[in-house]
């Protein structure tokens, strides 16, 4: 499938949605946290990360960074919004061992780093490093074409593909 | 149309779970609704503008809703945002 995605040039009613973080790619339903395993902010994926850089899946416009830096809202160019949630139970920790590159309003593109996190601190003060990617605009999607349970690389292996509304 | 202030008791403000739970509830009301923390006036029917507003306990917001059944929506979401159930 993502042979596929490579190969033919997406049309405009398509969007492919890169990997934010390198790790392993799990159903969201596997989230041990029933605001993302329900689906209560949107359809997606998880990724468990193997490192702590977190970069643009999509080239488009931040439009949310909570002031603890754990989570970020990107809105491509197409006009979905996705957010991505470092860990899980994460807003408890303050900020403590993140770091942001960009703010509410910037322009981004593939593959540009947005926040970088400690692991360990998330490991050790979080409930799990589950990182959450979700479309929080269903409105605008027709379906989801996803692929988990396998190793993705930041900005390289593209972790979904949206059909949107036309 | 209306329009309340109420300030925000969610321990960790409107943050996923709640922004969620909020939302939801914004949407199930047919009025038009929006919320805003100083300026910016979000739709509350948005998952990623809600998250936006990034509302921490202890801040004052307004909600404004405007349709058939907006004193309904106001009360219901004005509970969500004083209750400490949600969090």
């Amino acid at each position: 499938m993502f042979k596929k995605w490579f190969g033919n040039k997406t049309n405009h009613h398509e969007e492919v949605i890169m990997a934010p973080l390198n790790g392993e790619v799990i159903p969201l339903e596997q989230v041990p946290d029933p605001t993302f395993s329900e689906k209560m902010l949107g359809d997606g994926v998880a990724i468990v990360p193997r490192d702590g850089l977190v970069v643009s899946p999509v080239k488009g416009e931040v439009v949310q960074l909570f002031s603890t830096k754990h989570a970020i809202g990107i809105r491509s160019e197409k006009g979905l919004e996705i957010l991505i949630h470092v860990g899980l139970e994460t807003v408890s920790m303050n900020g403590e061992g993140f770091e942001s590159y960009v703010s509410k309003g910037d322009r981004v593109t593939v593959g540009q780093p947005v926040i970088r996190f400690s692991l360990e601190t998330v490991r050790e003060n979080a409930k799990s490093t589950i990182t959450p990617i979700v479309i929080t605009n269903p409105e605008f999607i027709n379906s989801i074409q996803i692929e988990t349970n396998k190793e993705v690389r930041a900005s390289e292996t593209p972790i979904m593909m949206i059909t949107m509304k036309e | 149309m209306l329009e309340k202030k109420v300030t925000v008791h969610l321990k960790n403000g409107l943050h996923a779970r709640p922004a969620a739970q909020f939302v939801k509830t914004a949407t199930s009301f047919k009025s038009s609704i929006s919320i805003t923390k100083d300026k910016d006036y979000i739709n509350a029917k948005s998952v990623m503008g809600v998250m936006a507003l990034a509302v921490t306990k202890g801040e004052e917001v307004i909600i404004l809703a405007d349709g058939p059944d907006e004193n309904e929506a106001i009360t219901t979401l004005e509970e969500f945002l004083i209750g400490g159930d949600n969090d």
